[in-house]
């Protein structure tokens, strides 16, 4: 018999702690000379994909000594088309992260997702696995064009074109003197690009700065987005590409207070999904009535 | 049943109303009728009918107006919304619960549409009482019902609407060609119908067929069962022209008309008092007024005409032209010559200090009789070609002859209009008292804030009152129209079962006299075009908007369709 500890664990997570980043230990430019770079404008290739995904938090429970992490994981891509952009059917999974069997809830039926360890940090983990298979499992299924995925890239596309973008720096990939590109680095350009090795992947990686208005008032790490594609694509051209692309999809700071590199589109996408996993009021309500406590 | 879409669930669903989502490509504008069907167990199959009052198209999803810019440019994905509010017209069986948010909601057509808008109820013992009144927005014929209008359950109709676009006599004619020819007034043959044209010469071409009625317009008259004929029987009547007797029209000469009252009939008939049509302005004058009008009749009486003759007026102080008869009575055959009279009567002889005619002056102030007098000669102008001594008058008789009468005001002067439909509706009315006519009669009279307003009293309003409140169960019906409703006397308009709208001012729709229609009729009524009307019936608790079809009789001298087959020219020659 599970017993719920507590609604919406999120907010007992610690923030992570920016750590002191390293210089990278060692650098490899694919483009040189080392300066910003710009490009033509080119259209957009089609059809041009976004995926995304979403994860939420619902219930901490507990049985004895063991725990589960109940959750929702949600992934749905948007393709643009024709000059439309249209949201394709999004995958919603309730998943329950140290369960050994399906629980049911009411009309709520969690599936079971195997964890690394017992503490609640595995757990977490756990549910972020989930949302990256569930977000793979959409991609999978969108062939030809361009795949643009929010994050790194953790997987290989065949038949298309993939790129990743980076919204947050945790990472130092430039030596010091590289570095200082991305001070000067203006609206629209980018530095050339370099190699990247993760995970026995290799990746060609670029940054550039979006728009971000007013200009001169922002820091000058503000509007930077880091991109990255597989190494044996056709970079240079998609790094071209990029400025065409990201630019033209950057939110406005009056708008969303992580502009410009929480793009528009991918806001709305992420709006959808979280209103795909129902009211998190509904869902509390539910797990209250029948587990009990809270 | 075509499905449209579904009750929506994120805003309130209550008996009364409800908000629908459209699904797909379906279509819902305002006015459209739906139907949803409800179920509770205790209660069983319910179904709510009920009208678009409200649609609206919205992109979900956006949180700025701006991104709307950004979903044009494709660069965010939203969905689009289209969302319609119904106010519920009727529930079957009256069980006043919610219908269930999801419940498809379907368009009510056929059996469904005629119990959304009551049709099923508008019948009596001998058979439907459904009175063609236009086209719904879908194309369906709209039905009034005709015990509403004829007086059995409700009568009158009131038109309101700005002057020139809202087709206000374009509608009140149509209505009248649906009463007398749809068959569904069972005695339409006995109705007479009085109209006042008080603007232009537009109504007097009833007759006459429309050389602009299209092919699709006669399709029209054919879906309302109506013919796409002109009025088969109306008499025209002018007044005559101030020099000469010949009627006072410039477009339409023949076949019209003069009319006129002679001195023995405005005497005998008590037509003084709707010459001082402003009571408020004489306060003591009603009482002279009232006797002298007695004295008139009592002078009048058992006199032919159309000279009155009277006896007591001394030669020395008689005007020029003034003959006498055999016996030596003087004949007055003229209006000036009456005032004339009754200036020698209440004010005695010309020359010198003269005193009145105590049986006359009623001991009233020298001042009082001289307002009186001023007030009388006055008018002499404004009526001495409606009243007249010189030949035996023939005043407008709407219950005889033709079926319909057009008595023409609009060259008059207001005292002469006043003067004239006071005279015909007292007329009217006091003959419908003592039954002395069966059949109904429709009066249709523009600017009835001109003869009832709301501020003043007056002879005509106290008819047009009578009318209003005991004029239904007698068989009298008014069909009055304004421009502004707020204008005209309450209880009047208050009367109408049947409330018309054509266009109305913005400034107008807002007065608490059309606060019976919904917000979205009152803005839509701003923006009504031609041939367009909204129409209440106390049974139907949502108005119509009703589209009514082109007039098949000419509006103007340029609209008729001459005929010039053989047989007519020689109609005209012999």
């Amino acid at each position: 018999m599970w017993r719920l500890l507590a609604l919406r664990p999120g907010g007992l997570a610690q923030e992570e702690v920016l750590k002191g980043a390293p210089e990278p230990q060692a650098f490899h430019p694919l483009e040189s000379p080392w300066e910003a770079r710009r490009a033509q404008p080119r259209p957009w290739p089609e059809p041009l994909y976004f995926v995304d995904g979403k994860e939420r938090e619902e219930a901490l429970l507990a049985q004895g000594e063991r725990v589960a992490l109940l959750g929702s994981v949600a992934a749905g891509a948007l393709v643009s088309q024709g000059g439309r952009m249209v949201l394709l059917p999004p995958a919603v999974r309730r998943v329950g992260v140290g369960l050994g069997e399906p629980l049911r809830v009411g009309e709520l039926r969690y599936e079971p997702v195997a964890a690394e360890g017992t503490d609640y940090a595995s757990l977490r983990a756990g549910l972020q696995k989930a949302r990256e298979e569930l977000e793979k499992e959409v991609a999978r299924g969108l062939s030809g064009g361009l795949l643009v995925v929010d994050g790194p890239v953790r997987f290989k596309r065949e038949g298309g074109a993939l790129l990743g973008y980076i919204k947050t720096h945790w990472v130092r990939y430039l030596p010091e003197r590289e570095e200082a590109l991305l001070q000067v680095l203006k609206p629209g350009e980018r530095t050339p690009a370099f190699r990247v090795r993760r995970q026995g992947r290799e990746l060609a990686s670029w940054y550039l700065r979006l728009p971000l208005v007013p200009e001169r008032v922002r820091p000058p790490q503000a509007g930077l987005l880091r991109v990255e594609t597989p190494l044996e694509g056709p970079f240079s051209e998609l790094a071209d590409l990029s400025l065409s692309l990201f630019p033209a999809l950057a939110s406005h700071p009056v708008k969303d207070p992580r502009a410009p590199q929480n793009l528009a589109p991918i806001g709305a996408l992420e709006w959808a999904l979280g209103r795909r996993m129902g009211s998190q009021e509904v869902v509390e309500r539910l797990l209250r009535r029948h587990l009990g406590g809270g | 049943m075509e499905r449209i879409g579904v009750v929506l669930g994120r805003r309130e669903a209550t008996p009364l109303e409800f908000w629908v989502g459209v699904e797909g490509e379906g279509l819902l504008r305002l006015d459209d009728l739906v139907v949803v069907e409800g179920f509770h167990p205790k209660v069983g199959q319910v179904r709510y009918f009920g009208m678009v009052d409200h649609v609206a198209k919205l992109h979900e999803g956006e949180a700025y107006d701006t991104d709307t810019f950004l979903a044009v440019e494709g660069r965010i994905p939203v969905s689009l919304a289209y969302v319609a509010h119904v106010s519920v017209t009727r529930i079957l069986p009256e069980e006043f619960f919610p219908p269930d948010p999801g419940s498809p909601v379907y368009l009510a057509q056929g059996e469904n549409l005629e119990l959304a808008l009551y049709y099923d109820a508008m019948k009596n013992q001998k058979g439907s009482t459904k009175l063609p009144a236009g086209f719904l927005k879908n194309g369906e014929v709209a039905y009034l019902n005709l015990e509403f209008l004829n007086g059995v359950k409700g009568g009158h109709v009131n038109i309101s609407g700005i002057s020139g676009v809202a087709a206000k006599t374009s509608y009140a004619t149509f209505l009248l060609k649906s009463l007398l020819e749809s068959g569904v007034l069972e005695d339409a043959h006995q109705a007479k119908v009085l109209l006042f044209n008080v603007k232009g010469e537009d109504l007097f071409f009833l007759d006459r067929p429309n050389n602009r009625l299209t092919e699709e317009a006669r399709r029209a008259y054919e879906r309302l069962g109506l013919p796409a004929t002109p009025f088969q029987s109306v008499a025209f009547l002018a007044p005559p022209k101030k020099e000469g007797y010949v009627p006072d029209l410039d477009t339409r000469l023949e076949g019209v008309r003069a009319y006129h009252w002679d001195l023995v009939q405005f005497c005998q008939r008590g037509l003084l008092p709707f010459l001082f049509t402003d009571r408020s302005a004489m306060t003591n004058l009603g009482f002279l007024l009232a006797h002298v009008t007695e004295r008139l009749k009592a002078l009048a009486e058992k006199q032919k005409g159309p000279h009155l003759l009277v006896e007591d007026w001394p030669e020395e102080d008689l005007p020029e032209e003034i003959s006498f008869d055999d016996l030596g009575r003087v004949r007055l055959k003229s209006f000036a010559q009456l005032v004339r009279y009754v200036e020698y009567k209440l004010l005695g002889p010309e020359t010198g200090e003269g005193e009145g005619d105590k049986r006359w002056v009623a001991r009233q102030a020298r001042g009082t009789l001289e307002a009186f007098v001023r007030r009388l000669r006055a008018s002499v102008e404004n009526l001495s070609h409606l009243v007249r001594g010189d030949r035996p008058g023939n005043p407008p008789d709407p219950l005889k002859g033709e079926q319909v009468h057009v008595v023409d005001l609009a060259k008059l002067s207001p005292q002469a209009q006043m003067f004239v439909v006071g005279s015909l509706l007292k007329d009217l009315f006091e003959r419908k008292e003592r039954g002395q006519y069966r059949g109904r009669i429709f009066i249709l009279l523009d600017e009835l804030n001109k003869y009832a307003p709301r501020e003043e009293e007056g002879p005509i309003k106290d008819i047009l009152l009578d009318i209003a409140e005991r004029g239904r169960s007698l068989g009298v019906i008014l069909m009055g129209a304004q421009q502004t409703a707020s204008e005209v006397e309450r209880r009047v308009v208050g009367n109408a079962a049947i409330r018309v709208v054509g266009r109305l001012d913005a400034a107008e729709a807002e007065r608490p006299e059309y606060r019976y229609l919904p917000t979205s009729f009152r803005q839509r009524a701003l923006i009504l075009p031609q041939g367009a009307v909204i129409l209440h019936q106390p049974e139907i608790p949502v108005p119509l908007l009703l589209h009514f079809p082109f007039p098949a009789w000419a509006t103007k001298r340029e609209e008729v369709l001459e005929d010039n087959s053989a047989e007519a020219l020689r109609r005209e020659l012999f």
